[in-house]
């Protein structure tokens, strides 16, 4: 079991001429912070124009600064979005490969396609088209790192012969990874070989049957990489303090206020009429799970409470066959730094080393079915 | 934390009483709606919401043009401009004022729901490349909305948002101005989508002056049966979201 924090980079009103310098100046502390304790990874997300609930559009540059001030924790750009009015696929070849030469070989490369109109109708995208042009770039964007000179025709992105530039570090190439949001996604990310980056959740007896589907699938796929990137990766919450009623207080509090600013936002299936979202997008089912325990009842898959309950709830995932999970570790500052500091150094110490992984760590081309 | 409205309370105050609050539900079957989103211009949206309602991101107006062929008071037709809107967390349309077809459904909605609606010609017109819906009012048209090219989908990927409708309450022997919660459930015939049209929308006159539409969103039309539901919750605009939830 791995364990990572995962920014959404949330910022509450009001917002002060200095609020968003602040938010991002506790996010770098709080990732130098886990890099010295011994957390194997950190994700960004790339969202727009999505007010208070994350002001996180330009994750490469944040997780650069991130590489820039650690030395061994991984950096997950979680996720690009592979819609053309969002992103070039090119432009995230050599953003990607950039990021791996400059963190020494660091970088994971999540994918997805978004899943708010807020976000959506901002770009002019059109939601009935993300799937497909997601489908087409995690299969081009891998020969854009792999091959010297490339060249594509495709549906919705085509490109005469040119070297793109730079390579990454990691050869063949750095684990690429799914967003999955909406039901079935894991198996897309089977089918291809990727990793299943869950931001979904749901209770141990429906993960674990995901998870068993995902690794039965996998085994037969078409890898859209040059290797396997067999892991299930899952995000929850993480407040760890000594009194179990205080951190399972706090806890709920910091996931009542992330599902708080989620749902203002509006989801692409809640503007627009398409078999193309089923599920309302942004964590739906972490966040149904954040509030669906009757009132008193601490949420049983969060990682909130004291080092005890922690280990017991991280132990459930592990056994329904998660292989890493990364933590949000504030919503809206809802939680003073010094004690979103002090729960991670509690982790730390009382948690982590319960689950400390005999096997080396996952690197490009080692994962489970790779070359 | 997110905005929240800003709206004067007098605004809230013009409603119908709520004065059969617990008859009995509606089955109204083979009902066509249109439904048209737009984004409206965000200077004016938090002066559209009370206290108790935050806006969503972005700002939306949904315009819905139900025509009911059977029903307790007949054959009637309405028109809805919502504030598309979040009651804490939960996704809402707030209706401070509609159209309605006959006087006698317009009473009956009034009682039953909570519905604020003004007589007026109200028009929904199906072709095989458009769908046409039409208010007009006081010698005016006050809205005129139409979904272009339509391509079939599933009438499950269509959501509605549940409406708060500007009401009053008695209680207390007080009189009580409340936002009425009505949530109607749908079982679909036939649903389209397509192009959405604005070419009329008199805000004022739907209680929203000041909501500029400034971008389309979507439109839909469907074929649908409707059971109009059992009200089991309030809203008091006055009071901040968290704590404005009533039971009925």
């Amino acid at each position: 079991m791995k364990f990572g924090i995962f920014y959404e980079i949330s910022v509450p009103r009001p917002w002060g001429p200095t609020t968003e310098y602040e938010v991002y100046q506790n996010c770098l502390e709080q990732a130098r912070l886990a890099d010295e304790l011994g957390f194997d990874q950190v994700w960004a997300v790339e969202h727009h124009f999505l007010e208070e609930y994350s002001h996180c559009s330009a994750p490469e540059i944040f997780l650069t600064a991130v590489a820039m001030q650690t030395k061994n924790i991984r950096i997950g750009r979680g996720i690009v979005v592979c819609v053309p009015q969002f992103n070039n696929p090119i432009k995230a070849a050599e953003v990607a490969a950039t990021m791996d030469l400059v963190s020494g070989g660091r970088l994971e490369f999540g994918t997805g396609r978004s899943a708010t109109w807020t976000e959506l109708g901002g770009f002019g995208a059109d939601p009935d088209e993300t799937k497909k042009t997601w489908d087409e770039w995690t299969r081009i964007i891998p020969k854009m790192w792999t091959q010297e000179r490339f060249g594509y025709e495709g549906r919705a992105f085509s490109m005469p012969q040119r070297t793109i530039l730079p390579k990454p570090l990691q050869k063949p190439h750095p684990p690429m990874w799914v967003a999955v949001t909406s039901p079935g996604t894991e198996l897309d990310a089977a089918d291809r070989g990727m990793g299943s980056l869950g931001l979904t959740f749901g209770g141990f007896k429906e993960q674990e049957k995901k998870i068993a589907e995902y690794r039965r699938r996998i085994k037969y796929c078409d890898p859209v990489g040059s290797f396997v990137n067999e892991q299930v990766n899952t995000v929850n919450f993480l407040m760890c303090h000594p009194d179990l009623q205080y951190g399972a207080k706090a806890g709920q509090r910091l996931a009542g206020t992330f599902n708080y600013m989620a749902e203002q936002l509006l989801a692409a299936r809640q503007a627009y009429p398409t078999r193309s979202y089923p599920n309302l997008g942004l964590l739906p089912a972490l966040r149904r799970e954040a509030t669906s325990s009757p009132e008193g009842q601490i949420p049983e898959g969060l990682a909130i409470g004291n080092p005890d309950r922690i280990v017991e709830v991280i132990k459930n995932w592990e056994s329904v066959g998660v292989d890493r999970i990364n933590f949000l570790l504030n919503a809206a500052e809802t939680i003073p730094q010094q004690e979103v500091l002090d729960s991670m150094r509690l982790f730390a110490k009382e948690v982590m080393p319960k689950f400390a992984d005999k096997k080396s760590p996952v690197a490009a081309g080692t994962a489970a079915g790779g070359d | 934390m997110p905005l929240v409205g800003t709206r004067e309370l007098a605004a809230f105050d013009s409603g119908p009483l709520l004065t059969e609050p617990e008859g009995e539900r509606w089955e109204l079957p083979g009902c066509s709606i249109l439904q048209v989103m737009y984004e409206i211009d965000a200077s004016a949206v938090t002066s559209l919401l009370p206290p108790a309602l935050h806006p969503t991101v972005p700002p939306t107006v949904v315009l819905t043009i139900t025509n009911v062929p059977e029903s307790p008071a007949g054959a009637f037709a309405m028109a809805e401009a919502r504030i598309a809107c979040r009651s804490g967390a939960r996704p809402r349309g707030l209706l401070i004022g509609g159209f309605c077809s006959t006087e006698q459904a317009a009473k009956m909605l009034a009682a039953r729901w909570g519905y604020p609606m003004k007589v007026g010609d109200v028009q929904l017109a199906k072709r095989y490349d458009r769908v046409v819906g039409k208010v007009e009012a006081g010698g005016s048209t006050v809205l005129e909305t139409t979904l272009l090219n339509p391509e079939p989908i599933a009438g499950n990927d269509i959501q509605y948002l549940a409406s708060l409708n500007v009401a009053k309450i008695r209680r207390d022997g007080a009189t009580l101005p409340r936002l009425v919660q009505v949530d109607p459930d749908y079982v679909f015939r036939s649903a389209d989508r397509g192009k959405p049209e604005l070419s009329a929308f008199d805000a004022p006159a739907f209680g929203l002056a000041g909501a500029i539409p400034v971008w389309p969103v979507s439109a839909s039309h469907c074929v649908a049966d409707i059971t109009m539901p059992e009200l089991r919750y309030l809203v008091d605009p006055a009071r901040p979201p968290l704590t404005s939830v009533e039971q009925l």
